[in-house]
């Protein structure tokens, strides 16, 4: 027993960590794109409530956007269970410690998150009652959801350094103690941050093109502002990765240089973001198509990153497995029949026939 | 000064109050628009528009939100019996999260739907939303008496086993009936604000009706379901802790209020049904589900895991093994390694810390300077030593001798002026330890 790494839980894995692993990081980009949709959403939505005050298309682009933030918020949420069940079962021990830590904190993020939940309906139900203070709700709803993000991002850096925790336990009271804010982690909360904003800036932009029929010219200008922040979310956001990328350990990157696929993933990565920002004036959702391929390389990227970092305390690799198939079989049969009903669902709400009658 | 035991206590309750009234709301709705089309009553179905978007304000953030939030809490007060349960069920998990994309998805669409939809899809999806949700709490049920109930995992270590426990079928019956009644209750606060008389008092009585359903079935499921427990659940709350047979007591006189308030209230005079007492029941209703799951949670203990984990984490796999190496030695986060004969008092804090701390807090709640008030060191290390016999529903002590009297001294010095703490425990404490050894060699494999 290493004295300082906590150990896993001796209960066998019930899955090849191969599989649980290839979840993790495909939940989790689908908890990005629903989180970046938030995230950037709400800053979005707050710059143009305060344009808005002068200006009646920015009232008019948060009035409608908003009506999409509640379900997005719970989307949000919910894919986010995913991944955090199988990061807690491949990694639970390194996560619980640091989670443990700064225990307070974390269970801040429950209420940070619910408080900013009910911001964002309180946002879409009193848009125009709210008048001029509805920009300050707003606000408000984006600091809560920083906050949340910078969180995660304190707690998910903080597991990487299992060689940290006991110097961090022995510091103060087990519950309060946040490990050191360094550069590298703010450099990845805004790495993360400016991610939201790009990605939402093309989410509004599809979604403005769903206002075609009753307003064109909105839409119209509601596409060419959401790509505006598309465009400038992503430029800047070149800016960050290199400044996240040159911050990470010389170590660490040795070890991701040394291997072709983290090296490809990279590569391919900044070339489709080059890519969605060439055609997004032109081709929204190949623009779109693109971004998905960078955020899923992103993600994989950042899996070998962990990798890199807990190579020396843990492999998951060499935990024991004994195969749950008949369960998992039934979840992934439960998973495409509940898409389906998803989609059924979808479908009935968005037939052009029922489209014709206003939304609520 | 709130301890684990309680953050986790308060979020679960106040979830397990709006997580089942997400299922049984969602029955409540298609079943009650389906009235509304059929009696061609308009008035009733602007009403269940109404309580559809009070359902999605509580449901969507509240209860999804909460439920996330017991996770969290669970995670950071029992990481070792999180992480267990996540090894063993982590599938279900995996399916119950598929129910909450369709529960999520079927509630905002039921929600903004009304105009957009026509009526039979519309109800197909109120349908959809109720499957998914009911779905999702046989789910987690079986997780949930697993803790209590683990049955024949214990020796297989499969996933049929540990979740077709014996508590899972009742307890879901219970639940279920629950969810029925709870409809009730919400409903009640919802049709308490109808300004047309005659539709207010068809609904309210409409209401208690759930209500009323719901809570007969739930003694006849729970006697079934307590029929499954453990023998020393069953004495713990009958008699074997007071506190215990305090809230069970109080679990069934709150029902009972319940059901007589909703009869001669809203259900026998509907006309004279206010908001104000519709709020009333729903605090009692609260307090029936909060002393009711207090309890469901305090009969497991000395386990979190029954007959495997004890409430301190320890498995019972490993209390051989800690007894002979130390807690100290065997526990990560401790900042003394070793018990220092000139400074116990430092060595027992740290020993309550890992071993004591997840149930207990020093002032706060489930206080131990309360616990060993007046006692001396004699007499605390006599119960330390004594646990499993004199406080079954405590898991036995884990240490060697000199670790149980270091934690002693250190609960001694929380009196002051500090009960004879001069008086070093002898002869009767290596005595003490014999006599344990054998009276809880039983349950500990």
């Amino acid at each position: 027993m290493n004295p300082v790494i906590p150990g896993p839980v001796p209960v066998p894995l019930p899955a090849p960590p191969g599989l649980l692993e290839f979840l993790l990081v495909f939940t989790f980009v689908l908890h990005l794109l629903a989180m970046d949709f938030l995230l950037g959403g709400v800053i979005i939505l707050s710059v143009s409530s305060f344009l808005g005050r002068r200006d009646s298309r920015h009232r008019e682009f948060t009035r409608r956007v908003s009506r999409a933030m509640p379900s997005v918020t719970a989307f949000t949420i919910t894919l986010g269970v995913a991944p955090l069940l199988f990061l807690q079962l491949v990694y639970g021990q390194l996560f619980y410690t640091s989670s443990d830590l700064m225990a307070w904190y974390w269970l801040a993020v429950v209420f940070l998150v619910m408080l900013g939940y009910y911001g964002v309906y309180w946002y879409q139900m009193q848009h125009d009652e709210l008048g001029a203070a509805a920009a300050w709700v707003i606000v408000v709803t984006a600091i809560l959801f920083i906050h949340v993000a910078f969180l995660f991002t304190q707690n998910i850096t903080t597991m990487l350094h299992p060689q940290n925790f006991y110097s961090l336990f022995v510091k103060g009271q087990v519950g309060t103690i946040l490990a050191p804010v360094t550069l590298l982690t703010i450099a990845r909360l805004a790495h993360f941050v400016v991610a939201a904003i790009a990605v939402a800036g093309l989410g509004v932009a599809l979604l403005s093109r769903r206002w075609q029929t009753e307003s064109p010219e909105l839409a119209d200008w509601g596409r060419r502002y959401g790509v505006t922040w598309f465009m400038a979310g992503t430029l800047v956001q070149f800016l960050v990765g290199l400044w996240f990328l040159f911050g990470l350990p010389v170590e660490i990157r040795q070890a991701l240089v040394g291997e072709k696929l983290p090296v490809g993933l990279l590569v391919a990565g900044i070339f489709l973001a080059l890519l969605a920002l060439l055609i997004a004036p032109k081709s929204l959702l190949a623009s779109s198509v693109a971004i998905l391929g960078t955020v899923s390389m992103m993600a994989v990227l950042r899996h070998f990153v962990r990798i890199a970092y807990l190579r020396p305390y843990f492999d998951p690799h060499l935990l024991p497995v004994q195969g749950q198939w008949v369960v998992f079989s039934i979840f992934v049969v439960l998973l495409l029949a509940g898409l389906a009903t998803v989609g059924w669902m979808l479908y009935v709400f968005y037939r052009p026939a029922a489209a014709r009658r206003a939304s609520m | 000064m709130l301890g684990g035991g309680l953050v986790i206590g308060i979020i679960a309750i106040l979830h397990v109050f709006v997580s089942h009234f997400a299922v049984g709301g969602g029955l409540f709705l298609p079943l009650t628009e389906r009235k509304a089309y059929r009696d061609n009553n308009p008035a009733l179905l602007e009403y269940v528009k109404s309580h559809s978007k009070f359902f999605v304000l509580v449901v969507l953030v509240f209860g999804a939100v909460s439920g996330v939030g017991i996770w969290w809490s669970i995670g950071l007060v029992n990481p070792e019996a999180t992480a267990t349960l996540i090894h063993v069920f982590v599938w279900g998990w995996a399916i119950e999260w598929v129910f909450f994309i369709v529960e999520i998805a079927a509630a905002f669409i039921y929600y903004y739907g009304w105009e957009r939809l026509d009526a039979k899809t519309h109800l197909m999806v109120g349908w959809i939303y109720f499957g998914a949700a009911w779905a999702s709490l046989l789910v987690i049920n079986g997780i949930l008496t697993f803790m209590l109930t683990p049955g024949r995992w214990l020796e297989t270590q499969t996933f049929v086993a540990a979740y077709f426990n014996p508590g899972m079928l009742p307890s879901l019956v219970v639940r279920t009936a629950v969810c029925i009644a709870l409809a009730g209750v919400y409903a009640l606060i919802t049709s308490s604000a109808i300004g047309d008389v005659a539709l207010r008092n068809e609904v309210v009585r409409y209401a208690a009706r759930w209500l009323l359903v719901g809570a007969l079935i739930i003694p006849f499921a729970g006697i079934w379901y307590i029929s499954t427990l453990p023998s020393m659940a069953r004495e713990i709350s009958m008699g074997g802790a007071p506190a215990v047979t305090i809230f069970a007591g109080l679990s069934i006189f709150f029902s009972v209020l319940v059901v007589a308030f909703a009869y001669y209230g809203p259900y026998q005079r509907p006309r004279h049904f206010t908001m104000v007492f519709a709020f009333l029941l729903a605090v009692l209703a609260l307090s029936t589900t909060g002393v009711t799951e207090w309890v469901r949670e305090a009969v497991r203990k000395p386990y979190i895991i029954y007959g495997y984990m004890y409430a301190n984490s320890l498995r019972l796999a490993d209390m051989q093994r800690v007894r002979a190496q130390g807690v100290l030695k065997s526990a990560r986060w401790v900042r003394v390694h070793e018990v220092d004969p000139h400074a116990l008092e430092r060595a027992g804090e740290e020993v309550f810390r890992v071993q004591c701390a997840s149930c207990h807090t020093v002032n706060g709640y489930n206080s131990i300077r309360f616990a060993v008030k007046g006692w001396s060191w004699v007499m605390i290390d006599y119960q330390l030593a004594h646990l499993s016999a004199l406080k079954g529903f405590m898991p036995p002590f884990a240490g060697t001798d000199a670790e149980r009297q270091a934690l002693g001294a250190w609960l001694a010095s929380l009196n002051s002026p500090p009960a004879s703490i001069a008086v070093e425990p002898g002869s009767s404490a290596a005595e003490s330890q014999s006599i344990d050894a054998t009276g809880e060699g039983g349950s500990q494999q």
